[in-house]
């Protein structure tokens, strides 16, 4: 039932009935964007976390990057970036990934306060992720955490954007060549060489100009449900 | 916590002319950048648009054209900005239109941080200035910088700029002895002489020594029967590079500037062109001038790498060095005349050494082979004389020899019995050239018609220039022969404007700087020269002289910008080559420029198939 109702008016409304009082309260007051929306209409926030490993059970939020993009154009000066402070010690596998260690992170605050400073930038916006999977599943339990209620908002992976455009050219699907960085380079994208939470959130938000773009076609029309999760 | 965008800045920074911008701007600018996708065939800025931003290419290219005519205006590609005429547009609508060649990422810059970017940096916004052609002369301003040192401060300025104070005059029909009060009074080495305010002579201390005091004149003798009459003169607005070459060539040590009514504005004399400056040409010429050796003349010709770095570090264009580094092989070549007519005696009848080639043009940049002749009076005669010139020409070239003026290859040399000919048969060959232009007439021509007298009776060339400047135009056949020679070598360009590399092992991956940049304006300019009956050998005074009559007022100019541009290209790349010890050389690798010079090299090369190809449909070949 949640799955018929997901997306809609009326469980916006109801979570925002729920969150009254909340820090989640102004994040749930904003209306959703309606799914007949057409992108040049729609302000996008790119995301990229940073996690200490792949689950939300055993690992925690290290870094969140975002970056908006409005009329279809990245605005690089709307962008931001968040530490938390992971409450179990990083461990030396993780910090070579995202190069962030335990004194960088020392003077982080933690992960709760982090989270109630981003929320504001999401709110009203739809959010763009590469394997979203990740940032919905961590973001979900750090809500849950710290304020007891769910997170949910309109998403556009832009993994599964690829992965759909894909099997409609009834093509084989090597995991690979889903990665952010060979999906950049199949748009033309630049290679960026430094990764933390900012730049591939950015990089997230060009690629789905690119797909934006590509999928619109001749025509130029695209709405937020053509592409949304 | 903000991370600053480092992919980003990192590549601004790599192009130009961002590379211009201070890091505060830099950061200014990231934090108003934004970026756009395209798609392959995707109009990105169509034609009356409103358009707010500046493009940057990320990734991809992009092609512009002008709206009327559909006519490609540029490629662009990385690095590369578009919507600069719709940024400098006061309603900011688009002028011409871009489409996406490629998939392609681009930044924008907002227009009104563009404009106070331009307004606050005046480098960046000199870039924007003007586009084309007009760009090329802001990028060669821009890479030369200002003529500051005094090396080019010589060079640059004019001859009234050296005249140190207004002329001290005695009237004519003065006596020496009053002549000689003024002079010791005004502490001064020179008097004028005046006719009714007009230019008589001139009165120097050696004058005084040699004709007066050494001949035992009565002091009440008048100045009008010691003094030099007609002196030489210089105009005012001359360079003063050209006083320098006069005084030296002419061996004299004031110079009387003049205004273009007659009027003497005042005298340079040798010491000033010294105070000007001590280390340099000026020094170099005076001290071959004291050379009475081989050995002697070749110790100060050595020095040229040396003044080739120190004249293309200080910033003097390619025009300038060209003539003082052939200033240097003229004052070599006079003064071996010069030993060379003590040693065999003054000549039998008049003469004159001209230079052919590169120093004819005033074009050279080094030390190479030497190129000249003689033209005698028709008084000569072979069986009395010919021993006199035969000695003479074989002293000078074996002297410039030595000089490391090496021999020229070609035999073209007054040694060589065939160029060192009466003006009577001058005159055979030259028509003989024009008139039948087999291949060996018109390789012959491309060599003797960039001629200069540099020593002797200057007379005897002009009946030559009078055959070339009146035969040459009207003849068709010569001029489309030597349209053809002058389209063999072409610049190094692809059809997309890619550059085309040597591949041939020894100079891999490189493109010939002489002989697909310089070459082709030189003998463009030589065409222009010889159809509009101009006299001037130097590659810029036939451009410049060539306006309206072959060469329509741009493609002069342009073709004048794209020549300083590789020639001033050229001579860094070597001048770097000189200063790592090695020996200069004309292949130059693309990856030695910025990105910024690769597009106006190639902007300078795409002038030169230009008009080459116009040349070309104007002369189509039989």
């Amino acid at each position: 039932m949640w799955q018929a109702l997901k997306g809609s008016m009326l469980r916006q409304r109801w979570l925002s009935h729920k969150a009254a009082g909340s820090p989640m309260a102004g994040f749930y007051a904003t209306p959703w964007i309606p799914r007949n929306t057409p992108v040049q209409d729609i302000e996008f926030v790119a995301v990229d976390l940073e996690t200490t490993g792949l689950s939300p059970d055993q690992h925690e939020i290290v870094s969140i990057g975002w970056c908006v993009i409005r009329n279809m154009t990245i605005i690089y000066g709307e962008r931001g970036h968040r530490l938390a402070k992971p409450e179990k010690d990083v461990t030396a596998e993780s910090a070579v990934i995202h190069t962030l260690t335990d004194d960088v992170l020392a003077d982080a605050p933690p992960l709760c306060d982090a989270i109630e400073s981003f929320l504001p930038h999401l709110a009203g916006r739809v959010l763009i992720a590469h394997h979203c999977k990740i940032e919905r599943d961590f973001l979900d339990r750090a809500c849950r955490n710290c304020f007891g209620l769910p997170f949910e908002m309109p998403i556009v992976d832009t993994m599964g954007l690829e992965i759909r455009t894909l099997m409609r050219r009834n093509g084989h699907i090597d995991p690979g060549s889903l990665r952010l960085d060979a999906l950049r380079n199949r748009y033309n994208l630049p290679r960026y060489k430094s990764h933390n939470a900012m730049l591939d959130a950015i990089a997230a938000g060009e690629l789905f100009l690119a797909q934006a773009v590509h999928r619109a076609g001749g025509t130029g029309k695209l709405v937020l449900g053509d592409i949304c999760v | 916590m903000d991370i600053e965008l480092i992919e980003i800045r990192d590549f601004l920074v790599q192009h130009h002319p961002f590379d211009l911008l201070p890091d505060e701007a830099i950061e200014r600018l990231l934090s108003h950048i934004e970026s756009s996708y395209s798609r392959r065939d995707q109009v990105i800025l169509e034609v009356g648009q409103p358009c707010e931003h500046l493009y940057i290419v990320r990734t991809g290219s992009v092609e512009t054209r002008s709206p009327d005519d559909d006519q490609i205006l540029a490629r662009l590609s990385t690095g590369e900005c578009f919507g600069v005429h719709a940024m400098l547009n006061p309603d900011k609508k688009v002028v011409n239109r871009a489409t996406a060649l490629e998939d392609s990422l681009f930044y924008m810059l907002p227009a009104e941080l563009f404009e106070n970017l331009r307004r606050t940096y005046k480098q960046f916004a000199y870039f924007f200035a003007p586009l084309g052609a007009d760009r090329l002369r802001d990028a060669h301003a821009h890479g030369a910088g200002a003529d500051s040192t005094d090396q080019i401060g010589l060079i640059s300025s004019k001859a009234e700029d050296l005249v140190k104070r207004a002329p001290v005059v005695v009237e004519s029909g003065a006596s020496v002895r009053s002549a000689a009060q003024v002079m010791r009074e005004a502490n001064i080495s020179s008097v004028i002489v005046c006719d009714n305010k007009r230019l008589a002579g001139i009165l120097t201390e050696r004058d005084l020594r040699n004709r007066v005091v050494a001949d035992a004149l009565p002091v009440d003798t008048p100045v009008d029967e010691i003094m030099t009459p007609n002196p030489i003169t210089l105009d005012a607005q001359a360079l003063a590079i050209d006083a320098l070459m006069m005084m030296t060539q002419n061996n004299i040590r004031h110079l009387p500037i003049t205004r273009e009514d007659g009027q003497v504005v005042g005298v340079i004399t040798n010491s000033s062109l010294v105070q000007q400056q001590s280390t340099s040409a000026v020094y170099m010429v005076g001290d071959i001038h004291k050379r009475d050796t081989f050995e002697g003349i070749a110790q100060v010709v050595q020095r040229i790498p040396q003044l080739l770095s120190t004249l293309v570090e200080g910033g003097a264009s390619a025009h300038t060095v060209g003539h003082v580094i052939s200033s240097i092989a003229d004052a070599a070549t006079t003064r071996l005349l010069k030993l060379g007519e003590d040693k065999f005696g003054p000549p039998p009848v008049p003469y004159l050494f001209c230079v052919s080639g590169s120093q004819a043009r005033h074009e050279q940049t080094s030390v190479g082979d030497q190129d000249n002749c003689m033209v005698i009076d028709d008084a000569y005669d072979e069986v009395q004389h010919g021993e006199y010139f035969k000695q003479l020409a074989n002293y000078v070239n074996d002297g410039l020899n030595a000089c490391h003026y090496i021999y020229c290859p070609g035999d073209i040399m007054a040694r060589t019995d065939e160029w060192r000919q009466p003006v009577s048969k001058w005159k055979e060959y030259f028509t003989k050239w024009i008139e039948l232009p087999e291949p060996k007439a018109l390789m012959l021509s491309s060599i003797f018609f960039d001629l200069r007298g540099v020593w002797g009776d200057m007379n005897l060339l002009e009946p030559l220039q009078e055959i070339i400047t009146e035969k040459a135009p009207k003849n068709r056949l010569f001029i489309g022969h030597m349209v053809g020679n002058a389209l063999t070598h072409t610049p190094p360009l692809g059809f997309f404007k890619n550059f085309v590399l040597i591949h041939d092992g020894e100079h891999n991956d490189t493109f010939d700087m002489k002989h697909s940049g310089v070459v082709p304006i030189v003998d463009i300019a030589r065409i222009v020269a010889l159809e509009g009956g101009i006299i001037a050998a130097n590659t810029f005074d036939r451009l410049k002289a060539g306006e309206g009559k072959v060469l329509s007022s741009s493609g002069r100019r342009d073709l004048l910008d794209a020549y300083e541009f590789i020639a001033t290209t050229r001579l860094q790349h070597q001048v770097k080559q000189i200063l790592r010890g090695e020996a200069p050389d004309n292949f130059m690798k693309p990856e030695e420029l910025s990105h910024f010079e690769r597009n106006h090299l190639r902007d300078a090369f795409s002038v030169i198939k230009t008009i080459q190809g116009a040349l070309a449909n104007a002369h189509p070949t039989s």
